[in-house]
């Protein structure tokens, strides 16, 4: 990440210089809503999750007692885990590095100007403002053995001898899975990166041609460290909203047995739909929100998207 | 490669002309036409589970459980599954998008009022707790809804809204205001500073100046905002689920569910609402689209 | 300290709150609360079919008609999302005040539950049949008014049955092997066999039951039994020899049955309102309903039971609740609500009712030989929850591990 910062921004002048140092009463004024709103509805919740985890909470909903960390014990023994965070790290990785290179390249088209360009825009749009729930129903039910519309279309066109039950097993409905999270995160990805493209200085564009940099030095020099801020933010964005994503796995892989192809979110429903242990599944959701803490804290610290200087 | 400001000015007009002709002056035909065909298979690709779902909401009920399924229903586009479903027993439809509607725009209003001047802030200004500030906004959004059910439940039981529109708006808008303040900290950080301080020597107050230079600047970044606040309370499931329990006050993500019954499920009304669901967003984005390619340059021309 | 922490973030809240209705926009739509001795009772029930929520909203009409100051607040989940807002509920202090449902021993062993007679008068409770009622007690007391109940049978495609040269409906798991092998050998599934999350404890009950097996009672559940070990074995066989649909273990219950209706499977465990399903969908299916094959030929099969159950929650309620199960359980009130609903009638006066019906006679005929899910052991719930995650593994797993595992969630539960 760190070859998107070439010193051409660097000596552009922007974001505060120390004599822009205010007290914290000054920022009051304008961060404070944004506190009020945090706290008011955000830590309640939280706090209460993490309460929860701390608690034995009877089958029926009720709170008997408080166990200290009796319930992370339980998790951390489980022999399922291991296999639940590699999937959920193959199922981050892939989805949002395909997804950013994808959108690097659409990003990048749809920037261009060509008659109709607008209502391929629209078109993109489609799939984030649709439901990630129906997106997901329609691809399952596209991909089933025997209502399928996708399965049989994959038959006609001679891909197939005949159907094949895709989220039936492991490895396939893994895999249908990624697709559509790439799918659904590209239009997102997509958007923030072409709004990105608009900051593109036009000057510098030219500058570049006028010293002879073809297209791709062009785009790698300086159209890409332009997009640095923007790309920042929706890979931040993106690692947080794929890991914590739960209709896209629950609906492909949701009827496959046992626990070999769950995500750390498909198994804390599992536990909470099946077992029915509200207080395991705090616990591991106190672990899943410890870990993206923790992946966001790293990003944070070597992409920092907040640096302006 | 850093450009001189008589350069500069020299540049522009040229760069302007390119944009606005893609005609034969401007870019030859056959590469023309190559975009517009990358175009159209873009398109399609995206629209294709859509198309799916469009022709299954014009399905009768046994044409769309049908073993091998048929590209096209046979026995005719069942166009009468748009007007039925505004009437249908499961659930009060039009209620439904109308709670919808109210919960979207007023969460993405407040999370504009909210996150807009915070993000300027952050961008230009230090104060102490700064970088504590922004990790602490993002920390929200990895506490996504849906394992904070129980807990959101119980608060919103306390303050007595529990079952309102004004619930899920506050809920809607927290939850999506990290994305906001993040993406327009990008963009204002990313505006030159020597812009304020122009602004500044003419006499103009922080606000005026947020809100008269750097906002028109910053339009592409407030659009994607805009998007991303309204399109995920629009498809909001978790907290709606246990928090709106009367029927009519439920926005359209848990109202799709009333149609999936123990045994059967009206599948052409689940996916004609679902193609009903996308229209307002894609309103929404024509309305505001011409922003997106504003932004700055519109800006740095004036 | 705990206290003084939520009075804190009310506070916050609160002023957060304001903020946002002093911009000029209060909440809407929120729902009128009892006033002046007038009763509310809420009540959460799941939808059965896309006539559920006109059913019960007569009902509740014609209720309150009758019932001066009696308010039915009426919330209809879908099975899905029915227990996990009912979980959220409970954890709140919000039970609902009635509540239609599967399991309900885990609420009643907490004490959170009214026990039937405090719900309902004793000529209503006297007209429950008994078999239902033995599985509405805990620990010796009722809680549960069993509210409808179906059983299985074995549907058949005719015409398939006829291609492969199968004269008769199986009796036995043996003639069943051997008709699904038949069918399978002319290129359409013999037998379908739904081991997925949607319904894998109700296939694997009546593949027990008739090994004379079964789940357990009230005090014990039993899964890793001998006979339940070698029906699951015998499942296996059919799964190994192919004489079932593809991936039987992710293969869920509804869009099975429904590909059986199109006529692409031969036989399959389905309930009484898969014959309207048909007549709605494929009606020129030719197919027979018979009874559930067995290891023996001795008549088995699993029956299924939901009750309502009304929560503690203000004593002044108890009234109103007790005068709506008398309004319900009527025969004038019930026996349209369960016929229309295409399901069995619990009540002694429902069943004479309701003993003309073609449609439900065969399935009446089956319920003195069903077997019930242990709904009286607070094991249950985990049980059931075990048997849909991990039963599909038999698939690639021995019969025998499969079964401890689930006997191992339900152990970890009870």
């Amino acid at each position: 990440m760190s070859t998107l910062t070439p010193p051409v921004i660097r000596e552009r002048k922007r974001g505060g210089g120390p004599q822009n140092r205010d007290s914290l009463w000054a920022a009051l004024p304008w961060v404070g809503p944004v506190l009020l709103l945090i706290f008011g509805v955000v830590l309640f919740p939280a706090a209460y999750m993490i309460y929860s985890s701390t608690r034995r909470i009877s089958q029926a909903g009720t709170n008997v007692e408080g166990v200290g960390f009796e319930n992370f014990a339980t998790v951390f023994a489980d022999p399922n885990l291991p296999r639940v965070l590699l999937n959920t790290f193959v199922w981050v990785i892939v989805v949002v590095s395909v997804t950013v290179v994808l959108s690097l390249l659409l990003a990048n088209f749809l920037n261009k100007p060509f008659p109709g360009r607008t209502l391929v825009r629209m078109a993109v749009i489609v799939p984030w403002a649709a439901s990630v729930v129906m997106t997901t129903t329609v691809f399952y039910y596209g991909l089933d053995r025997d209502y399928g519309i996708m399965n049989s279309f994959l038959v006609d066109i001679g891909l197939l001898d005949s159907t094949y039950g895709f989220t039936k097993n492991v490895a396939t409905a893994l895999g249908a899975a990624i697709v559509v999270g790439i799918f659904v995160s590209i239009p997102f990805t997509t958007y923030t990166l072409l709004a990105g493209l608009q900051a593109v200085p036009s000057d510098a564009l030219e500058a570049a041609k006028m010293d002879g940099a073809g297209p791709v030095r062009t785009y790698f020099s300086v159209v890409l460290p332009q997009l640095r801020g923007a790309l920042a933010v929706a890979v931040l964005i993106n690692v947080i909203n794929v890991f914590n994503n739960l209709p896209i796995l629950r609906i492909m892989t949701g009827s496959i047995p046992g626990y070999s192809a769950d995500t750390l979110m498909t198994y804390i429903f599992k536990v909470l739909q099946f077992d029915r242990r509200l207080d395991i599944a705090s616990a591991l959701s106190v672990v899943n929100f410890a870990v993206v803490i923790l992946i966001v804290a790293v990003y944070v610290k070597v992409v920092k998207p907040m640096k302006e200087t | 490669m850093s450009v001189s400001a008589p350069a500069k000015a020299a540049i522009q007009p040229v760069r302007q002309n390119r944009v606005r002709k893609y005609g034969p002056d401007g870019i030859s035909g056959r590469r023309l036409g190559l975009r517009i065909a990358v175009g159209v298979i873009i398109a399609l690709v995206f629209l294709t589970p859509y198309l799916i779902m469009l022709v299954g909401s014009l399905k009768t009920r046994p044409e769309i459980l049908r073993v091998p399924p048929r590209y096209f229903p046979q026995d005719g586009l069942q166009w009468g599954n748009y007007a039925s479903m505004w009437s249908t027993p499961e659930t009060p439809l039009p209620f439904n998008l109308i709670s919808t509607l109210i919960i979207s725009i007023f969460a993405t209003l407040l999370v504009l009022l909210v996150a807009t001047p915070a993000a300027y802030y952050t961008a230009r200004f230090r104060f102490p707790g700064k970088i504590a500030f922004l990790f602490l906004v993002i920390v929200t959004q990895m506490l996504q809804p849906a394992v904070l059910t129980a807990g959101l439940f119980r608060q919103m039981l306390v303050l007595d809204i529990n079952d309102t529109w004004l619930a899920m708006i506050l809920i809607n808008a927290a939850f999506n205001l990290s994305f906001a303040l993040w993406i327009m900290h990008s963009f204002f950080a990313g505006i030159p500073k020597e812009i304020d301080e122009a602004a500044q020597l003419d006499g103009a107050g922080r606000l005026k100046v947020l809100f008269t230079v750097n906002l028109p600047l910053v339009w592409p970044g407030i659009v994607t905002a805009i998007i991303f606040t309204f399109v995920s309370s629009w498809n909001e499931f978790a907290a709606s689920l246990v928090i709106m329990s009367t029927a009519e006050n439920q926005p359209l993500s848990v109202a799709l569910t009333k149609f999936i019954g123990q045994y059967a499920t009206s599948w052409q009304y689940v996916f004609g609402i679902s193609i009903v669901a996308i229209i307002p967003v894609i309103i929404l984005f024509a309305l505001i689209e011409k922003r997106l390619i504003g932004g700055l340059t519109a800006g740095a021309v004036k | 300290m705990k206290s003084r922490l939520r009075k804190g973030l009310v506070a916050a809240v609160a002023a957060g709150t304001l903020m946002v209705t002093s911009c000029g926009f209060g909440g809407g739509g929120s729902e009128a609360e009892g006033e002046g001795g007038d009763t509310t009772i809420d009540m959460l029930v799941p939808s059965y079919s896309d006539n559920t929520k006109a059913l019960w909203e007569g009902v509740v009409e014609e209720f309150e008609a009758a019932n001066d100051g009696v308010t039915v607040n009426l919330q209809i989940e879908s099975w899905e999302n029915l227990e996990s807002v009912l979980q959220t509920k409970i954890q709140s202090g919000e039970a609902p005040d009635i509540y239609n449902g599967g399991a309900f021993s885990a609420f009643a062993a907490e004490g959170l539950l009214y026990p039937a007679e405090d719900i309902a008068s004793e000529d209503i409770i006297g007209d429950f049949q008994e078999s239902f009622v033995e599985n509405e007690s805990f620990e010796g007391t009722q809680y549960g008014l069993p509210l409808l109940a179906s059983a299985r049978a074995l549907f058949y495609n005719k015409d398939l049955m006829e291609e492969a040269g199968v004269a008769e409906p199986p009796k036995t798991w043996d003639e069943l092997y051997d008709a699904a092998k038949k069918i399978t050998d002319t290129g359409t599934p013999g037998y379908g066999m739904p081991l997925g999350s949607e319904e894998a404890q109700g296939e694997s009950l009546i593949w027990f039951a008739g090994n004379g097996g079964g789940f357990g009672d009230e005090s014990e559940i039993t899964v890793n039994t001998p006979e339940n070990v070698e029906a699951a074995e015998f499942m296996k066989k059919m799964i190994t020899d192919g004489v079932t649909q593809p991936d039987p273990g992710a293969t869920q219950r509804t869009p099975m049955i429904n590909v059986f209706a199109q006529g692409k499977i031969g036989m399959v465990y389905a309930l009484p309102q898969t014959v309207g399903q048909i007549d709605k969908e494929n009606p020129d299916l030719n197919y027979g309903v018979a009874n559930v094959p067995t290891n023996t030929g001795e008549p088995a099969t699993l029956g299924v039971a939901d009750r309502l159950m009304a929560f503690k929650n203000d004593d002044d309620k108890q009234e109103a609740i007790t005068q709506f199960m008398d309004f319900f359980f009527e025969t004038g009130t019930y026996v349209p609500w369960v016929e229309a609903e295409g399901f069995l009638p619990t009540t002694k006066s429902g069943a004479e009712e309701m003993a003309s019906n073609e449609v439900l006679k065969p399935f009446l005929e089956m319920l003195p030989d069903a077997q019930f899910y242990p709904t009286s052991n607070p094991a249950w719930n985990a049980t059931d929850g075990a048997f849909k995650s991990l039963m599909g593994q038999l698939e690639d797993q021995d019969a025998k591990t499969v079964l401890n595992q689930i006997q191992a969630k339900a152990d970890a539960a009870g």
